[in-house]
Parts: C-alpha cells; sequence; structure tokens
C-alpha cells in the first residue's frame, strides 16, 4: 500500500486529530515492538487508517496514554490503547505488504535500485516469515494479489478493471475477516474492494509520467481518452463513490468523525492533488 | 428489541425537530436510489426498514393515542427486477438477482455475436458492476443505451454510473477541491486585502 488514505487536516476537529495521531503512534511502537527498529520505517498511512478501522470495528480503544517517542526522544506522544489485536494486525500487514513490495521491486526498477534492495531484502524475508506465521489469513491475500497482478500484466494491453482487481480483492478479503456473519462480511468487502481500487488506480495515476519515461506497465497507459486527467478522475470517484456507499451500511461509533473526514474529505482532495498535481502544503507534513 | 433512539443516532431527549432531522438524514443515506444495482442493495434496503421502524416507534411512544402519522412508503425498493418484457435472457437476470455472476456471464458469453442485443450489453454491465468492474459496466451501459435509447431500464443504470463517476453523488460534495489548482484566492482573502487596505488608509489619515 502506498499512503494515499489521508485525513484533511483542516477539517478535523483537534481532539480527533490527536486520536488519529495517537492511533499512528501506537501502530509505530508495535511495529518496533514486534518485528525490529528499522520497521517502523515502513509505517504508513494506508495502515493506520487499517490499524483504526480495525480498532473501530471491535470497539476495542480503551483510552490513551502519555508516553516518548522512540525516534524522537524529545518528543512526547500520545498512544492509542487498543484491547485486542488490531495493532498486532496492522503490524504484519505492513511487513507482509513492503516485503512484496521489495520483491515486486526486484524485478522491474533500475541497476542501483536493485542493489539497495538486495541489500536490505534478508532482513525483511526474516520479519515477512514471522508476519506470515502468525498471521496467515493476511499472509493469503497478499500473496495471491501479487501472483494475480504478475498474470493480469503479462498481457501489457489490460484494462483498468483488470488491472485493479488484484488489489481491489486483497483488501476486500482482508476486512471481510472482521465480520461476524454474512451480511457484515459482504458490506467489508465490497468496502474494502473498492478502496482497494482506488488505491491501485491513484497510485497508477501518480505514475504515470514516469512509467511512459521507462516503458512500464500502467494501465493509463490503455486508455484512449480526450482528457486522461478527466477520465482519471471519474474512474476514482465512481471508485470512491461505491466505497462510500458500503461505507455507510457500516455501523461506527469509534473515529467516525475521522472516517467521515477521509471519505468525504481526505481521500477527494488527495486524488485531486494527485491527478491534477497539486502542490501539497500543510496537509502534506501533518503527523 | 433495539433501542429506536439508537437507531436514529439521537438521545432519548431530544426534540421532534432532531428526530425528524436525523430520521431524513438517515433516509436519505439509505436511500434505495443510492444502491440502484448495487450488490449490497438488499442490506440497504434492511437498513432503511430499520430506521423506518424506529421512527415510527418514537412517534408512537411521543403521541401516544393521538395516531401516529406513519412514515409513508419509501418509493420502490430499486432492486432488481426480474421478469421484465424480454424473456431472452431471463436466466441471466435470475443469475444476477442471485448475485451469481459467474454463471451470468457464462451464458452472455455463450451468445452468438449476431444476438447480442442491447439488453445483452445491459445485463453484461450490470454483471460487471456488480463484480466491482464500474469502468467496464459503464462502457456496456452505454453501448445499450446508444442501441436501444427508449429503453428506461438502461437509461437509469447508466445515469447511476455517470452520477458515481461525477461527484454528485451520496454525501460527497466538491467542496474541498481546488478544481484544477492555480492561484487560491477565496472570499476571506479579499477581504482580508480589503481590510488590510483600509487599515493602511486610516494611517494616512
Amino acid at each position: 500500500m502506498f499512503g494515499y488514505l489521508r485525513v484533511q487536516k483542516s477539517e478535523l476537529l483537534v481532539r480527533e486529530f490527536e486520536a488519529y495521531k495517537s492511533v499512528y503512534c501506537g501502530l509505530c511502537r508495535q511495529l518496533g515492538k514486534d518485528y525490529s527498529f528499522l520497521t517502523r520505517l515502513i509505517l504508513s498511512y494506508d495502515c493506520t487508517f487499517y490499524a483504526m478501522l480495525l480498532m473501530s470495528l471491535s470497539r476495542s480503544c480503551g483510552g490513551f496514554y502519555k508516553g516518548r517517542c522512540k525516534c524522537n526522544p524529545f518528543k512526547k506522544c500520545s498512544f492509542a490503547r487498543c484491547g485486542d489485536d488490531a495493532y498486532g494486525k496492522a503490524a504484519a500487514l505492513s511487513v507482509i505488504s513492503a516485503y512484496y513490495k521489495l520483491e515486486d521491486d526486484l524485478t522491474d526498477s533500475g541497476f542501483f535500485k536493485r542493489f539497495a534492495v538486495r541489500l536490505i531484502k534478508p532482513f525483511f524475508g526474516r520479519w515477512h516469515k514471522k508476519a506470515a506465521k502468525n498471521y496467515p489469513e493476511l499472509e493469503a491475500p497478499v500473496s495471491k494479489m501479487m501472483e494475480m497482478q504478475r498474470e493480469v500484466e503479462r498481457d501489457k494491453s489490460a484494462g483498468i478493471d483488470p488491472s485493479a482487481h488484484p488489489t481491489a480483492v486483497m483488501l476486500g478479503t482482508v476486512l471481510a475477516l472482521e465480520g461476524v456473519d454474512d451480511a457484515q462480511r459482504r458490506i467489508y468487502y465490497e468496502f474494502g474492494y473498492h478502496i482497494g481500487r482506488w488505491i491501485y488506480l491513484i497510485d497508477a495515476a501518480d505514475d504515470l509520467e514516469k512509467d511512459i519515461k521507462k516503458d512500464c506497465f500502467n494501465p493509463f497507459r490503455n486508455v484512449s481518452a480526450g482528457d486522461i486527467r478527466e477520465y482519471q478522475t471519474s474512474v476514482l470517484n465512481q471508485s470512491l463513490a461505491r466505497a462510500y456507499d458500503a461505507y455507510n451500511l457500516i455501523t461506527l461509533i469509534d473515529f467516525k468523525g475521522i472516517f467521515d473526514n477521509m471519505m468525504l474529505y481526505g481521500f477527494p482532495t488527495k486524488q485531486n492533488t494527485v491527478v491534477y498535481r497539486i502542490e501539497e502544503e500543510e496537509n502534506d507534513k501533518s503527523i | 428489541m433495539t433501542n429506536p433512539y439508537e437507531v436514529l443516532g439521537v438521545s432519548p431527549d431530544a426534540s421532534d425537530e432532531e428526530i425528524k432531522k436525523a430520521y431524513r438524514d438517515l433516509a436519505k443515506k439509505y436511500h434505495p436510489d443510492n444502491y440502484a444495482d448495487s450488490p449490497l442493495a438488499d442490506l440497504a434496503e434492511q437498513k432503511m426498514k430499520e430506521v423506518n421502524e424506529a421512527y415510527d416507534e418514537i412517534n408512537r411512544m411521543r403521541q401516544k393515542g393521538k395516531g401516529t402519522g406513519s412514515t409513508g412508503g419509501t418509493g420502490s425498493a430499486g432492486s432488481y427486477s426480474a421478469g421484465g418484457t424480454n424473456t431472452q435472457f431471463y436466466s441471466v437476470r435470475i443469475y444476477i438477482q442471485r448475485n451469481m455472476i459467474q454463471e451470468a456471464e457464462k451464458v452472455l458469453d455463450s451468445t452468438p455475436e449476431g444476438n447480442r442485443t442491447a439488453e445483452w450489453h445491459y445485463l453484461k454491465g450490470m454483471c460487471a458492476f456488480r463484480k466491482g468492474w464500474s469502468d467496464q459496466a459503464t462502457q456496456y451501459f452505454t453501448t445499450a443505451v446508444n442501441m436501444d435509447p427508449n429503453n428506461q431500464e438502461y437509461r437509469a443504470a447508466l445515469n447511476n454510473v455517470t452520477n458515481q463517476r461525477s461527484y454528485n453523488y451520496g454525501g460527497y460534495s466538491t467542496g474541498t477541491t481546488t478544481g484544477t489548482g492555480g492561484g487560491d484566492c477565496s472570499c476571506c482573502d479579499v477581504c482580508t486585502a480589503l481590510m488590510c487596505a483600509d487599515c493602511l488608509c486610516s494611517c494616512c489619515r
């Protein structure tokens, strides 16, 4: 995952922003605890979203506590306390997806980057093994996704829908794990599917220029639309709109304001900045 | 039974106005139109029913004896109707209704080129839509409408996806977007500039 699931800071209440930050810091701490100091570096907004969603669904957040930031000892942080394994799952998902991202980089990047990846990959191999052993239900969908993605990209002219399908299915499957009955699983799957699809497509839109230059696969290269940006916007809108439908059927109480902010402001704003290449100001250096 | 106030998300001592507003907001949110063609349509409908029942329940509790104004129907459920006038693809419609998309696609794909009518394109689009393949769905619906511009069913499906593609959807607003970028000069900026200018003026006097 790539860090597109953002909040719109200016529209959050201060206490909501504090809560969001404390989930972010809590996940960072978990990454350090479960794996290593270095894995803290792969902390992402996407996995923060995942952790916060898990905590909200199971209503397992039990308040906040103050502590010191490990990376910056002069900084005081607050951490969200969690009564179940939401952080553990989110940390595992971070490690697993980072590992596959590295593997992917090995096959399609330049010489120097490949060299760097070879250096750090052994460490990730070990962490990945640990995460995969403890959370096989998260490992399976991600490895399946990579396999499906390779299969799809073999056809250089693959369209938007089949290209986005693997990532979408992955996130749908991962979120469906949280449902307690069939109706919930369907809603979570649908929500995950369209958020996953949106993540894949916004990343593709982001990389389009680079991919054209390097002649790499990108589904938007196969689109013959008059205005590619308009086209990207409409495809992305549609994913968000369908995710929002599913979202409305999910009962959330904790962090509700933050999720509403993301669905209605954070994601559309991020989408706009990516598609129209708007310089990000305040919002970018949020935490 | 669950607490009707909880269903509407209001406190038990909320005023009638507040309850009405909460009810209206929820009814708008779960309105069948928002879930037309969606694989979650049945779940939204159920939610809508709960909200209606909760609202009725509260009304009943609040004005005992006066007789309550019912919430009335919420319009058609927007659910997918099999049957239709054209029975050429009856089995496909049944499959889609039951969310058996693979089976539906199998029948459609085995239809020879020559028999691929507007309805075929519409149903193909519906399969894609249910799978989450919104882009293909849009293309199929467009073709269906072009082939048979007078069919309301195809038109409704196309309208639905078009709305999704252009932000005018559910709670979405373009309020936060800055369009194609460029200088941000809002009303506030203009006001501030005027105020600054005004200050300068008073300095000189």
